[in-house]
Order: structure tokens, then C-alpha cells, then sequence
């Protein structure tokens, strides 16, 4: 019975020490949205279900410019009440299904507010990019 | 006792290891340039900022411009390029070709672009090129002239409450319509890094 006002005490102290670490976003929409997107099915590989927990992806949809380039936009969510840190980076293959070289395909650090979510967009590097690949990373440092 | 006796032996097969691990000389590792562990300082552009910077650029020009329908190019070829002056208004002595090359690079991959390599501002990339140009004009061969021109700027901005650091770099482009001396396409990212005088890398 004694320990149990240290319990109430270490309990509250833990919720005070996490109380910063969560700050989430309130977000306002369109109830009936006008734009539709051009939804693409995914197909996912998880290798780090940690990182997925917490920065999920909610859809992927594509778009195709006058000058010939696709446009791809993913939808990441974080699911987590505290901020995510994580990195991103976009491959792209020609119709053969060969990786095309680009002068920025690096590892870009993103993060997200609780509950946050944002979009990664990336547009294709040459008119023969047909397909694309996103990969997340958890941050490393 | 008996108990905590018999469980020290189990364990030390398996704290031995990282003793070792403990003893080593502290080795250099190649990192990639384009992953997530190259070093992030407060105080200076590193890697992952000249990536970020260069992605944010090139999706914009490939989205906003090229895709756009934006860009005008001469019949049947691509439109040529020459970089203009990218001022330096950091602390810091940079060589912003970490920016404009990977932005070249990107942009002579569209088959839509090509960069001149014979004007310049300081100073031309390819001599040898410049004096066949030369050469070339008094033999009677008019030298193409841009249609276009990149110049920019790179601006640090610091601040410091306590013992906590900041410093946001602004990386600004514009490219510039010749000869109507408009700007058909600018774009602004601003890198903001945050640290403590105790965090990795040197402020």
C-alpha cells in the first residue's frame, strides 16, 4: 500500500514528460471533394512493421502532364500522437522495367506531426519513365 | 545466490563478444551520399540539404515547367540553357555546383534542355570548346544563343535561444525567358536545421 503513492506520482510524472511529444493536427476539408484522383493499386512490401505502424501510407494516385512526364503522388499518414521523423526516395523504370538514373535519387528526410498526414510527390525524370517505386526508411540518426 | 551464480556463466559467452566490440579501433566507413546517414551538422550545407535542395528544384522545374507545356524550345530542338551568376549570401564558402550540377544533370535527361558549356559567368566550364566556338564564328558559324538562363541565390539565416541553434539556408531560382528577360519559372526551399551545442557535427 505504500508504493502506491509513488505509482499516482511516477504515472503522472511519465504523462507530464509526454505531454510535448504530442501535439497533433486538426485538419479541415471539402466534405465532397471536386478533384478526383486517378488512384493507382499498390502493391506494398513491409520489412519494418515498426515504421509502418507509424507512418502509413493511405493512397497513391497519378497524373500525366502535357509535357509527358508522369506525376506521382503518395499519401503518407502519421498514426502516431507524436512526431515521426522518416526518409523517402522515388526509383523510376522504363517500360522494360530497368531502373533510370537520376541526379537525386537520395534518401530525403521528411517529418510529421502527430497524426499528420502529407504528401510525397514526384515527377518522372524523362517522358520513358512508365513505373515507379516509393521507399520509406525509418530515421537513422 | 546459487541461482545468480549459474546464470553469470550462462551469460558471459554472450557479454564476451561485446567486449570486443568495445576494444576495436574506431574504424572510417564509407557512407552513401544518398542514404539517411551522412552527418547533419546545424551550422553549414551538408549532403542531405544539397539532395533535398536539388530534389525540391528539379520536381518543380520538371512539374511547373517542363510538364506544364511551359517551356519553348527552338523547331525540333532542345532549348539551351546557360548558368548565370548563384550568389552566396552564407557565412560559409560553398561551391553551389553541388546544386546547379545535379539540376543540369536532371535536366539534359529530359532530352528537353541542353546546357551550354562554353558561357559563363567567371569563367566558361569548357575552354577547349570556348576557343572551337571562337574559332568557328570567324569561319562564319553563328554560335547558338540561349533561350534560357538559371541564376539564384543561397541565403543562411541563424538564430539561437539558450542553448539551442538554428539555421535555415533559403535556396532561391529563377530561370530567365531570353531575350524577353522574364522569369518563366522560380521556385524557394528553405532547409531549417536545429541543434544544441552538444549535438553531432560543429556549429
Amino acid at each position: 500500500m505504500r508504493i502506491l503513492p509513488f505509482f499516482i506520482i511516477g504515472v503522472a510524472l511519465v504523462a507530464l514528460a509526454a505531454l510535448p511529444g504530442c501535439t497533433t493536427v486538426n485538419t479541415v476539408e471539402r466534405a465532397q471533394p471536386i478533384a478526383q484522383r486517378q488512384m493507382v493499386d499498390d502493391k506494398r512490401i513491409v520489412t519494418d512493421s515498426s515504421l509502418n505502424r507509424r507512418v502509413q501510407i493511405v493512397g497513391v494516385n497519378q497524373s500525366n502532364g502535357a509535357g509527358g512526364l508522369l506525376k506521382v503522388q503518395v499519401e503518407v499518414l502519421n498514426t502516431t500522437r507524436s512526431l515521426q521523423h522518416f526518409n523517402y526516395k522515388f526509383e523510376w523504370f522504363d517500360e522494360s522495367g530497368t531502373v533510370i538514373g537520376t541526379p537525386t535519387s537520395a534518401f530525403l528526410p521528411r517529418q510529421l506531426e502527430g497524426k499528420e498526414s502529407m504528401f510525397l510527390t514526384a515527377t518522372a525524370p524523362t517522358a520513358i519513365a512508365k513505373d515507379f517505386r516509393l521507399k520509406l526508411l525509418q530515421d537513422l540518426r | 545466490m546459487k541461482l545468480l551464480r549459474k546464470t553469470s556463466w550462462l551469460l558471459l559467452p554472450v557479454c564476451a563478444p561485446l567486449c570486443f566490440i568495445g576494444c576495436a579501433t574506431p574504424q572510417a566507413t564509407r557512407v552513401d551520399s544518398a542514404g539517411g546517414r551522412s552527418l547533419t551538422t546545424v551550422r553549414g550545407i551538408n549532403m542531405q540539404d544539397w539532395n533535398d535542395a536539388a530534389d525540391t528544384m528539379i520536381n518543380s522545374l520538371r512539374e511547373n515547367f517542363i510538364n506544364a507545356g511551359k517551356l519553348q524550345a527552338p523547331e525540333g530542338k532542345p532549348a539551351l540553357l546557360a548558368i548565370s551568376r548563384i550568389v552566396n549570401n552564407t557565412g560559409t564558402q560553398i561551391d553551389t555546383d553541388l546544386l546547379v550540377k545535379k539540376i543540369q544533370i536532371a535536366l539534359s535527361r529530359t532530352d528537353k534542355v541542353v546546357t551550354s558549356t562554353t558561357i559563363g559567368v567567371g569563367g566558361v566550364a569548357d575552354v577547349i570548346a570556348e576557343e572551337e566556338k571562337r574559332r568557328a564564328r570567324l569561319l562564319g558559324v553563328e554560335p547558338s544563343r540561349p533561350n534560357y538562363t538559371l541564376s539564384g541565390k543561397i541565403i543562411e539565416q541563424t538564430a539561437r535561444a539558450g542553448n539551442v541553434r538554428e539555421a535555415s539556408y533559403v535556396f532561391q531560382l529563377s530561370l530567365t525567358k531570353i531575350p524577353e528577360g522574364v522569369a518563366a519559372w522560380e521556385e524557394e526551399r528553405t532547409i531549417t536545421k536545429q541543434g544544441t551545442r552538444g549535438s553531432v557535427g560543429v556549429w
